[in-house]
């Protein structure tokens, strides 16, 4: 059963619950022990039905308190009610419905990670790094990001009017139509004689096949593809499989990533596909402290494996596994971590994310370290079985100088130079020497 | 023991409520033969099984069932929630002074650690913070998705020692505040001659409020040379506490009836609470001070004084605190306790104040009119807080029709004043000694 395919939010197809399951849990160790546990819930539970001050919805209760336990084990775990659960299905095989915004919650608000070109949002000023506030008129902060979605979702061809905060602006109400948008996650283009790729999301099953095309683009436009800049920067992941084939695409077979669980009777390993397209091609991976899950993986397998440097910033650092286990037709699911990931050389992402070989900021960060929201800003992270110091140190930074231009790119700049100078090689051989 | 907590109790650096645990008796544990409580006790016990067998890492059994119950209490109303052994037995030996703090009560919102009131002469107060700001971050490390017991925890800790905490504030920048924690010691009650006229601050209502008053006035009078021309009770940012306190200085005040009456679910669960005979401040013009942060027992002392006619309110709409708490113990304490919403109460003409709060016979504000409506932190902006079942939902609505709006006249001080001068106080003092208070107060009765 774990060697089924799956993708990042993985489908364990248990049996129906045991009949019962307290006996289940007694037959593991300190059975009293559990028993006491329950007993207290129950006691509580009956307490609440007898003596609340108004009538209460027992299974309203006990959804709060699963969410309530599984909230505490880290951030990713949760229970997933009847409903919900089927909303999930859909977000899993991305029907792409609605604005054409990627959202993640930031310390409570709901900010715009990227805005989908092709997408309605986009059409109507709404830019990633933008905070929504109000959908419907609804306050949103504080809610949770299902909460946040389910307003925006809705049917092709109607309005809805969501409340906006961009950076160093007053907040605006704006009108989006919603439609169904296919999101293009890459882009590439010819940049300072060195071929460019970006690669906004993994959530597109197309998009190893995309790359491939955009790759033999590059190729013919520059003769021969001989210095490749692949930008994750703000990259939050996305499917597994992609990652892994589109890391197979740059090497020739060998370990990607592996999952590791509990047991070692868990543990997952992912591989390359044999041949490589480009094996010449010298790689430049531009990562940001937003880059997370499937780019962390890519980039990991990349620099462990020697094949190419990663310039930028620490990236996110989330390295678990969630399997969604199905408790039953009528009691919704269970999203729960389950594994962590590992790059080849045996280094879990989790919480620490990917080191970059070289340490550049953008011109935004005014020559300040910046502390940025990452796996390990969030209370109750799961942490990482090595706990070495891995933060980013402010004398291994390179800033842009004073003179450096407005609106330029200067992690880009950088990548060009170091694909155009010797300090490529430099740089690999004491990438070499870490591993 | 009833409790009327402010806006979820838990209050940070200081141990602020005497807990009893006498009356457990009365609540015994009946398992209502559900099956649907059956499945659901299944549900749960099946993710639990399957956490223990599959989550990444080992977890504790007792961490989980805890989060777990809290999840489930927090999601009734904001005041309801799981006390564990060891907080519970801290309860009850009422270790005051014992551990150093900040000196504010929080609560929870959306997720968020919000500063209800900072405490009169604590570190909290003079770093400036005010009743709304939220704590985003201690040390550095963000607060967020963490319960109040574990924000409160951590603001704790020994005297002497530093902390780093950041507020965000509307409309600001966040700030970085360094406090040095203390024993936070509140006196309960403090008095003091002002303008010839008796003030008296209660802080709280902790088991210690209503002989502190009758101490103070007993002062106050001795003083004043056996005669209190005027009273300003000050009730101002008093989150409240015991139910019984609220009566008893109520009592000072009324020659018996009824203070307070409180209600459950089923229609027998009522207790009337009337005053005691023998008012010891009769006679004596009376201003109770009130403000937003004024809560629970603070607002069961004003609506009692307003529905008896018994002195002038003056100041903001209070809080709107109108739940009360009982304290259940599992099995005698050694599983911790339950706190949970069992009654609403209700003023002496019937009114309750769950979200709506008391609104002041005379309205006057702290601070100068900024030609922006100020958002009232009260009871109903609280997360899933319980509403007020007298409040019609399609009366409420036709109210939003402009004609019905009725403006409340509210008395601002000058644009120049200094806040710390006191306009309310001021303003409370100058109505006392002006000769118009029995008009006042004629016209507030109707």
């Amino acid at each position: 059963m774990k060697s089924e395919s799956w993708t990042h939010t993985k489908w364990v197809a248990l049996a129906l619950a045991a009949a019962l399951p307290l006996a289940a849990i007694a037959g593991e160790k300190k059975p009293e022990a559990i028993y006491d546990e329950m007993q207290v819930f129950s006691d509580v539970l009956a307490l609440v039905q007898n003596n609340y001050v108004e009538d209460v919805n027992t299974a309203d209760l006990i959804d709060n308190a699963l969410n309530g336990a599984l909230n505490s084990l880290d951030p990713h775990s949760s229970y997933v009610a009847p409903v919900q659960f089927t909303e999930q299905r859909k977000a899993v095989r991305r029907e792409y419905g609605g604005l054409g915004i990627e959202i993640q919650s930031e310390g409570g608000l709901v900010k715009v990670n990227h805005a989908i070109e092709e997408g309605p949002a986009y059409g109507a000023g709404i830019r990633g790094g933008d905070l929504i506030t109000a959908v419907d008129g609804v306050d949103i902060r504080g809610k949770t990001l299902e909460d946040a979605v389910s307003g925006m979702r809705g049917l092709k061809g109607e309005p809805v009017t969501v409340t906006v905060l961009s950076p160093g602006k007053t907040s605006r109400d704006v009108v989006v139509v919603r439609d169904t948008v296919r999101g293009r996650a890459i882009r590439h283009r010819v940049e300072q004689g060195v071929g460019y790729i970006q690669i906004e999301t993994f959530n597109n099953d197309k998009l190893t096949d995309d790359t491939k095309r955009a790759l033999a683009d590059l190729n013919e436009q520059l003769g021969k593809l001989d210095k490749l800049i692949i930008d994750l920067r703000g990259n939050r992941g996305g499917l597994l499989t992609e990652s892994v084939s589109i890391s197979g695409l740059f090497l020739d077979g060998g370990e990607v990533l592996s999952a590791r669980g509990r047991d070692a009777s868990d543990n997952e390993r992912y591989n390359a596909e044999a041949g490589e397209l480009y094996p010449d091609t010298k790689i430049v991976i531009l990562m940001s402290a937003g880059s997370a899950s499937a780019a962390e993986i890519v980039a990991g397998a990349l620099q462990d494996r020697g094949r190419g440097i990663v310039l930028g910033r620490r990236s996110f650092g989330k390295g678990s596994v969630q399997s969604v286990i199905p408790l039953g037709a009528e009691d919704g699911a269970l999203r729960l971590t389950t594994q962590r990931y590992y790059t080849p050389s045996g280094q879990s992402i989790q919480g620490r994310g990917i080191m970059p070989d070289l340490l550049v900021s953008t011109l935004e960060d005014k020559g300040e370290i910046r502390k940025r929201f990452r796996e390990d800003s969030l209370r109750n992270f799961l942490s990482n079985p090595d706990d070495s110091d891995y933060e980013e140190k402010y004398e291994d930074i390179l800033f842009p100088d004073e003179n450096f231009p407005e609106g330029e790119d200067f992690q880009l700049r950088k990548a060009v130079e170091v694909l155009k100078t010797s300090q490529y090689e430099r740089i690999l051989k004491a990438q070499d020497d870490r591993f | 023991m009833k409790i009327v907590l402010p806006a979820l109790g838990s209050v940070a650096a200081i141990a602020l409520f005497a807990f009893s645990t006498t009356n457990q008796s009365a609540v015994a544990v009946e398992r209502p033969a559900y099956d649907e409580t059956f499945e659901q006790l299944e549900l749960f016990a099946d993710v639990l099984a399957r956490v223990r067998s599959q989550y990444v890492v080992e977890v504790d059994d007792s961490a989980l069932i805890e989060d777990a119950m809290n999840g489930m209490l927090q999601s009734l109303d904001p005041h309801s929630s799981y006390i564990n052994a060891a907080a519970f037995r801290e309860m009850r030996l009422d270790t005051k002074g014992e551990y150093g703090g900040l000196g504010m009560e929080v609560t929870m919102e959306d997720g968020f650690v919000k500063v209800i009131s900072p405490i009169d002469d604590t570190p909290a107060k003079r770093a400036g913070i005010l009743a709304g700001d939220f704590i985003t971050e201690i040390e550095g490390k963000s607060l967020i998705g963490a319960t109040l017991n574990e924000a409160v925890g951590q603001m704790r800790g020994k005297p002497g020692e530093p902390i780093n905490i950041t507020i965000i504030r509307e409309g600001e920048d966040p700030l970085y505040i360094d406090i040095i924690r203390e024993v936070i010691k509140r006196q309960t009650v403090k008095h003091e001659i002002k303008d010839g006229v008796g003030y008296i601050r209660i802080a709280q209502f902790n088991e210690k409020a209503a002989n502190g008053l009758k101490d103070s006035i007993a002062a106050l009078q001795q003083e004043n040379g056996g005669k209190l021309p005027g009273l300003v009770l000050d009730l101002r940012g008093n989150p409240g506490g015991l139910l019984t306190q609220s009566v008893e200085v109520s009592s000072v005040f009324l020659n018996g009836g009824e203070v307070v009456s409180t209600r459950g679910r089923r229609s027998d669960d009522v207790n009337i609470y009337n005053a005691e005979k023998g008012q010891m401040a009769k006679d004596v013009p009376l201003i109770v001070l009130v403000d937003g942060a004024s809560a629970s027992a603070s607002e069961i002392v004003a609506g009692a004084m307003q529905d008896k006619g018994r002195g002038l309110i003056v100041g903001m709409t209070t809080f709107g605190k109108g739940s009360v708490q009982d304290v259940i113990p599992l099995r005698g304490g050694r599983d911790g306790a339950l706190k949970i919403t069992t009654q609403r109460y209700y003023t002496p003409n019937g009114r309750s104040i769950q979200s709506s709060g008391i609104t002041p016979d005379i309205t006057i504000s702290a601070i100068p009119d900024d030609g922006e409506e100020r958002k009232r932190f009260s009871e109903a902006s609280l997360p899933n807080a319980i509403e007020n079942e007298n409040e019609d939902q399609d009366d409420f609505e036709e109210t939003t029709d402009e004609t019905d709006v009725v403006e409340v006249k509210i008395d601002y001080p000058p644009e120049d004043f200094e806040i710390s001068d006191d306009y309310q106080l001021q303003q409370a003092i100058a109505l006392l000694k002006s000769g118009t208070y029995a008009e006042k107060l004629a016209e507030a009765r109707g």
